[in-house]
């Protein structure tokens, strides 16, 4: 399926500033074609000297997918986190359609399974569009069974959390997002506490909203989900952006840095270069 | 006479459940307002002022440490002492117990509240829940069942301590039932082993219930993890 959906997308036009990786980093202009606009984003916790992020910018055009890459620690959660309203950010600015980002139009799922384990499937869908929204039961019944219909779980609607596996967990938690409308989804490793054989179904549903155009930022260490579902690349080292490509063939085959090279490198894997290491070590 | 004839007379009967209504009545009232003051307490020990923490951990050790009879005397002779505070015996045996469920609950709520991952707090936050809609929808439903079987047994406890009373001159079941023994010593020699028998009965229907509340409760909500 992935590999219909890279054949599928087309080329996104690529734009000479953003694709040129040195000026990304400051880049700052206002995307007119709407969507998101992160500017010059800062964040430092009280007792730290340096910042998680330091000025990050970057643009989620509108129904474009962002996949946000880099190495434990380089701050791409907690770039996911800010922009989610999650953590506080000490400058910058955050846009969407270039008006300050309502959180309301967020929407996020986490790495960890964390439905309600007091609600039923229907139950953990259903409580925030009728609590936040006013929404009438059997409205808001009827839209949770369209959404659990989509990722195959609709005959699952009665269960309890922990009667699912951790798949069926993050497709429902992906579900009780959806059903809140949100102009945005943010994806935090969503697949990095699953087994194996169950980050297939997951992905499979996150490329499918792709297809519909629902404007997302995925945080994942997923390679081949990355390059099949990304319009955009961008990665992160250090609280800060190293490179960005609207090319993710591009960016995986041909990377623009050297940092992005060994990073992309720490995923291949050659026999011999393994070995030698082992060598060395020993 | 054989002393299980004492049991044959009605006003045996009525005066011990007349006993046991301020017995009840003592129990409930001190649960009941010990709810509301734990949950309130047990909201406070995780507050993110540290001096409110010691606050609650210093009243918490207090409570702890003094033997509830203490407790019992402070309230009911110390208060008149020192404040001219005339609380009668029963309104002090009241305010010593929800003193005490108040604290030992707050703590069940605190260690409930506290095993609350964080994620729950922010899935709810990201669903655009509000704080109180959070605490209540989300929160709280968790917490209660996780605190459900300790919350029970402090509600049997507190029942049964209410016996300590009788030495405030609360005249519950227990000071019902030494007076009958007291009035029948020479009619009924061995009378004690069955007034208090009887006695031993009337707690256990008085706890019972709860245990059997608690348990469906469990039942019904062991689909959580």
């Amino acid at each position: 399926m992935t590999d219909q959906r890279q054949e599928a997308v087309p080329v996104v036009p690529v734009d000479v500033d953003a694709h040129n990786s040195n000026s990304a980093a400051s880049d700052t202009r206002i995307n007119q074609a709407g969507g998101l606009q992160i500017q010059g984003l800062v964040k430092q916790y009280p007792h730290s000297d340096h910042p998680v992020l330091n000025g990050i910018s970057l643009d989620v055009p509108a129904g474009k997918v962002m996949v946000i890459l880099g190495p434990s620690g380089s701050g791409k959660s907690t770039l996911l986190r800010t922009v989610a309203g999650l953590e506080s950010m000490q400058g910058g600015q955050i846009l969407m359609d270039g008006k300050p980002l309502d959180r309301h139009d967020v929407g996020m799922v986490f790495q960890s399974y964390d439905l309600f384990p007091n609600k039923t499937v229907l139950g953990n869908i259903i409580m925030a569009p009728m609590l936040v929204h006013k929404r009438s039961k059997e409205d808001a019944t009827a839209e949770a069974m369209r959404l659990l219909e989509r990722v195959g779980l609709a005959d699952r609607k009665d269960a309890w959390p922990h009667e699912l596996s951790g798949g069926q967990r993050q497709r429902v938690a992906i579900c009780r997002a959806l059903i809140m409308h949100p102009r945005i989804m943010l994806f935090d490793e969503v697949t990095a506490a699953l087994d194996p054989e169950m980050v297939r179904e997951v992905l499979d549903v996150i490329v499918e909203l792709a297809d519909q155009g629902l404007t997302m930022m995925i945080v994942t260490h997923e390679m081949a989900f990355a390059r099949a579902v990304a319009d955009r690349i961008v990665l992160l080292d250090g609280g800060k952006l190293v490179e960005q490509s609207d090319d993710a063939e591009a960016f995986f085959t041909h990377p623009q840095t050297e940092r992005a090279r060994q990073f992309l490198h720490t995923f291949a894997f050659e026999r011999g270069h393994h070995a030698q290491n082992l060598d060395d070590q020993a | 006479m054989h002393g299980a004839e004492l049991l044959l007379q009605t006003s045996v009967w009525l005066r011990l459940l007349q006993g046991l209504w301020v017995t009840a009545w003592i129990a409930l009232v001190s649960v009941g307002l010990s709810v509301p003051v734990g949950l309130i307490v047990g909201w406070l020990m995780t507050s993110r002022v540290r001096v409110v923490r010691w606050i609650m951990r210093l009243y918490l050790e207090f409570i702890r440490i003094m033997p509830q009879l203490a407790l019992l005397f402070i309230a009911f002779y110390g208060f008149s002492r020192a404040w001219g505070l005339n609380l009668d015996a029963t309104a002090a045996c009241v305010v010593v117990f929800v003193l005490w469920g108040g604290a030992e609950l707050g703590d069940l709520v605190r260690g409930a509240l506290t095993s609350i991952p964080r994620s729950q707090y922010e899935s709810a936050q990201m669903l655009g829940l509000n704080p109180w809609q959070t605490f209540t929808h989300v929160i709280l439903p968790q917490a209660l069942r996780r605190m459900l079987p300790a919350s029970v047994n402090l509600a049997t406890r507190i029942v049964k301590t209410t016996s300590l009373a009788v030495l405030l001159g609360v005249v519950e079941v227990i000071k019902v039932g030494q007076q009958i023994i007291d009035a029948n010593r020479f009619q009924y020699p061995d009378g004690a082993l069955w007034i208090y028998g009887v006695i031993f009965f009337m707690y256990f229907i008085v706890c019972w219930p709860l245990s059997i509340v608690a348990r469906r409760l469990e039942q019904r909500w062991n689909h959580d993890d």
